[in-house]
């Protein structure tokens, strides 16, 4: 047996064969154990508790839910809510972020600063931190009959009203997609091959493009309105509390702010990263060409800069995503603090684990692979751009 | 040829200020707003935090209440002891105190780069933490026990913290070791383990660690809760640590283990003497990045029902005559994290630059 | 055939052959090499030279074929590999000094872990190696801090404080600058004549036909042509090896 060790191979297949044997004898032991204890306990292993009722209820969710409904129905509500949640911090954190972001790159030293200050002072707290404290002003603001709002616009201790268009859900959805075609149509039209035009004329279709959409989308809501009602359903108050439009609880509200803050303050970073990794000598030669300080922006230095950016940005959102699982921290029903609670009232710990690890490799795999598409979507061919300092 | 080293004369202050903020229209705009909004926000802080702030607790909470009063800041000098120390009974807060310098004592010695070997760093932290947990725990030399479950505050948070980085730094280097090893099974196992970890919210992996795995244990190991959560949080650390010393690991030529084979070094001297110190080079300012992002994540645990720093901040103003004073609470805690977190990752910041510098 | 003990010959290589997946890049080389023996390997870039003499101490694994180092066979047995590389030098075209290390510590660190020396007599022979390659005065210094040609001649420093029965040289001065290449090759020729076994890997045709004792020329994995430096020069019977040294020796 020693001397057959001093073998290479048999070496390196017996440490291999150790190795993943160990780890799954350790999987194993862990899954023998808690299946004693959950029969000790007269529980079952299995997923038959996906299809019973909850008993309880979620306080958000973009699908009708009620306390009826199976686990698996709610266990989908919380990833609807994640990425729901997800997206509006991810793209407010955007927003924030190519603001500081240009800020920080700009010629002038007062933006600078300040975006710089932003940076400094946002980075360099707990995201948790910033949540319960965005979370203890808005809950601490004045209740809705002492609030004011502007336009419609109120924040108060209920939360955030806005106003909302008298439409039908359906109708609602289709005037978001004919927005979401506003912005992507024009950058579809930009790359594909087709349109081999000079960059005047392809930027006057790409209007175009976008004003189609956008005008489709008012077109939709228009016809969506429900007749006989305000195209515009406006919160006011009636008694004690607000009615009309469109109430963001608290526990959202305070989640979007942080996320978006916080979120921004990297973002801000990655985007001041990307500006500054265009090479002097691309915009020194676009200065050289008579190009104006708009078009060297938006030809030269932005889509330069968006390539150096994305890969980064790609971790960015996906941390983002994670974040989301902070509302538990504050109630919101999140796919996290969901799984929790049905951990707390169906016990089915492992499985519900299992389900909650499954569901955010996923969601973060398919967001990855989104933007490693658009990645090398847009990546430059060959290495013109290599060794570049 | 001659060189014409004629100087330009000085502008006029007047005229380097239209230069650098008023040269075209929109910049004038740009300055003028951003001034506004520096002015506006600097004026309320400054305001709000000193002029009409209330410090003397002595007054009461009452003080605070009156119209026109800015910060409370009596709260702070009221309530500090339970945000830095918890419940850890009074009379013993000073242990919790030197603790706390422990932890500043470990970084600062970290910082310094005669501290950066093989033998050195790891005594630090190993002596450093091994003070910190005798100090806190007791039950030695005269000082009274004192159970994790009094442990709380600031220096819980550093408690965590620093076993956090013990645990997960080696654990780390082990998982990048194991995954760039020749041998497939044991390196794409590894890889499955390292990103299925990094994909999952620390959080989850938190809540994991603290509730579901006492199921899954045998009674023995179940152990308190509080480790099992250090523990989940140093394998959280090490999946990213570990993808760091990889990218280090990388960084070192293939003719450093080549020589090192060829001189008949074998495989842990060559890793311990040769590879890992060139690679943690590598890896410094990255590595120091996550520390930085680990601390601020340490304030996770308060979901998993710690009582943290932000925990102990809650329940400052929670109760009794406090109750309207959240937002000093929160920017108190927020300077401590803001101290540590800043320099921390200034100090990053530097050593990247002086690097890029020594790389040439 | 493994003649045991001092008489066995320095290296016996029997059909060999190494394949980078479905690429053959040794084919059915046998050398055998007596002890004292200097040989030097030549070929264009990708015949196989560099591959051959990396398999002689491991850092590639041949697919099939025999390697005997001083007796003992280069074989799966981790015992037999460690043996072998304690007593084979290597030196690299890029030298791999470790970059970490002072030259003293470069040249003492190996027999103070695999001979366990102690560190007293490890860092005294390494300095008395330093003499011997003429950069005494640097051992303080750290690798970054010497030309590539004092590199070169620390790297081979080094690879001598193992006290190794074969020295193998991997292209030792095609990285230097013209202006450093004799200094390098003056330490090697000195070695040369002090009886160490040498494989070298160069194209310097100079080093070749004062030192070498046979001049191997490969190409495409293989070794076409074997011979003593006279014939080797002067009457080549391969066509390759007439083309290949027409253009090395044009200028």
């Amino acid at each position: 047996m020693i001397p057959m060790l001093k073998n290479q191979k048999v070496r390196n297949t017996v440490q291999q064969v150790l190795f993943v044997g160990g780890l799954a004898g350790l999987v194993l032991c862990g899954i023998l154990i808690a299946r004693k204890n959950l029969a000790a306990q007269g529980m079952t292993a299995g997923f038959d508790f996906l299809w019973k009722s909850t008993g309880w209820d979620v306080n958000f969710s973009l699908l009708p839910a009620s306390a009826n409904d199976p686990y698996w129905w709610f266990f989908l509500i919380g990833i609807l809510n994640t990425l729901f949640l997800g997206t509006t911090g991810l793209v407010l954190a955007t927003v924030f972020g190519t603001i500081v972001g240009l800020a920080r790159t700009s010629k002038n030293e007062l933006a600078n600063l300040l975006g710089r200050t932003y940076v400094d002072i946002f980075r360099n707290i707990p995201i948790i931190l910033q949540l319960f404290f965005w979370f203890a002003i808005i809950t601490h603001l004045p209740a809705p009959r002492a609030a004011r709002g502007v336009a419609g616009f109120v924040l108060s201790s209920r939360g955030f009203y806005l106003p909302i268009p008298n439409v039908a859900a359906p109708a609602f959805v289709a005037a978001a997609f004919a927005l979401i075609a506003a912005i992507a149509l024009p950058i579809w039209l930009g790359r594909t091959s087709q349109l081999q035009r000079p960059f005047g004329e392809r930027g006057t279709i790409q209007l175009a493009a976008t004003a189609v959409a956008l005008a489709l989308a008012v077109v939709i809501l228009l016809v969506g309105h429900a007749s006989g009602t305000p195209f515009l359903d406006i919160p006011a108050l009636q008694g004690l509390n607000l009615r009309g439009g469109l109430r963001v609880s608290p526990e959202f509200t305070a989640l979007s702010i942080a996320m978006a803050i916080y979120g921004g303050s990297y973002i801000g970073e990655i985007v001041r990263g990307g500006f500054l990794s265009v090479g002097k000598g691309q915009v020194e030669a676009a200065n050289a060409l008579g190009l104006s300080g708009w078009q060297i922006f938006s030809l030269i230095r932005l889509p330069l800069a968006m390539r150096a950016m994305l890969p980064i940005l790609t971790n960015q959102y996906v941390w983002l995503i994670k974040a989301t699982t902070l509302g538990i921290a504050v109630g919101f029903t999140d796919f996290f603090m969901i799984v929790a609670l049905a951990i707390n009232h169906a016990g089915q710990t492992i499985e519900s684990i299992g389900i909650l690890m499954g569901g955010f490799l996923a969601i973060n795999l398919s967001l990855a692979a989104i933007f490693n598409r658009i990645n090398k979507a847009i990546a430059l061919k060959g290495n013109q751009l290599r060794g570049q300092e | 040829m001659t060189v014409i080293a004629l100087r330009p004369p000085a502008p006029s202050l007047a005229a380097d200020w239209k230069r650098r903020f008023f040269a075209t229209p929109l910049q004038a705009v740009v300055s003028l707003l951003c001034l506004a909004v520096m002015v506006t926000v600097v004026w309320t802080i400054l305001d709000w935090a000193l002029l009409t702030a209330v410090f003397d607790p002595s007054r009461g909470a009452q003080a605070c209440l009156t119209p026109g009063a800015g910060a409370c800041w009596s709260v702070i000098a009221a309530r500090w002891r339970i945000i830095l120390f918890g419940l850890y009974p009074y009379d013993e807060q000073w242990r919790s105190a030197l603790a706390c310098l422990t932890v500043v004592a470990i970084t600062v010695l970290s910082c310094i780069p005669a501290f950066w070997t093989a033998r050195r760093l790891p005594l630090v932290w190993v002596a450093g933490t091994g003070l910190f947990y005798l100090l806190l725990k007791g039950g030695i030399l005269g000082l009274p026990y004192e159970g994790e479950e009094v442990w709380g505050g600031l220096v819980l948070t550093l408690f965590i913290f620093v076993s956090t980085c013990l645990i997960g730094f080696p654990l780390a280097i082990g998982l990048a070791l194991l995954r760039r090893s020749e041998l497939p099974w044991i390196s794409k196992t590894t890889g499955i383990i390292i990103d299925g970890v990094r994909s999952l919210p620390l959080i989850s992996i938190l809540f994991t660690f603290a509730i579901v795995l006492p199921f899954a244990l045998p009674q023995s190991l179940i152990g308190d809760k509080l480790y099992r959560v250090i523990l989940g949080s140093a394998l959280f650390f090490s999946a990213y640590q570990a993808e760091i010393v990889r990218g280090g690991l990388q960084g070192v030529p293939r003719g450093q283990e080549e020589a090192s084979m060829a001189l008949g070094i074998s495989y842990w001297q060559r890793v311990s003497r040769i590879m890992l110190p060139q690679a943690m080079r590598n890896a410094l300012p990255a590595t120091i990045n996550q520390f930085v992002i680990t601390f601020k994540e340490t304030s996770l645990v308060v979901i998993v029902g710690f009582f943290e720093i932000l925990a102990s901040g809650n329940a400052a103003y929670g109760t009794g005559e406090w109750r309207f004073a959240y937002v000093e609470v929160y920017v108190f805690i927020a300077l401590i994290y803001f101290v540590f977190v800043f320099s921390l990752s200034r100090y990053g910041a530097f050593l990247e630059r002086r690097m890029a510098v020594g790389a040439r | 055939m493994t003649v045991p003990g001092p008489a066995a010959p320095a290296l016996q290589i029997v059909g060999l052959n190494k394949y980078y997946g479905p690429l053959h890049v040794l084919r059915d080389v046998n050398l055998t090499v007596r002890r004292g023996e200097k040989i030097v390997v030549c070929g264009p870039s990708g015949s196989g030279k560099s591959t051959m003499i990396r398999c002689i101490n491991r850092l590639e694994e041949h697919s099939s074929g025999t390697i005997i180092v001083l007796g003992t066979e280069l074989n799966d047995d981790v015992g037999n590999i460690d043996e072998i590389r304690r007593e084979v030098g290597m030196v690299f075209q890029h030298f791999n000094l470790f970059p970490h290390m002072t030259v003293l510590e470069n040249c003492a660190l190996a027999p103070m872990l695999v001979r366990k020396v102690p560190q007293a007599e490890a860092e005294a022979a390494a300095r008395r190696y330093l003499e011997k390659v003429r950069i005494p005065e640097q051992a303080m210094k750290y690798p970054g801090q010497l030309s590539g040609g004092q590199q070169q001649r620390v790297a081979i420093a080094r690879a001598l404080c193992m006290r190794p029965e074969i020295m193998l040289f991997d292209e030792p001065t095609s990285a230097l600058d013209p202006e450093m290449i004799s200094e390098v090759l003056d330490v090697m020729v000195t070695l040369a004549s002090e009886g160490m076994t040498m494989i070298c890997v160069t194209h310097e045709m100079n080093f070749a036909r004062r030192v070498a004792d046979r001049i191997l020329f490969m190409d495409r994995g293989e070794i076409v042509e074997e011979a003593v430096p006279d014939t080797f020069f002067t009457a080549a019977k391969n066509e390759r090896t007439r083309q290949f040294l027409s253009q090395i020796l044009k200028h």
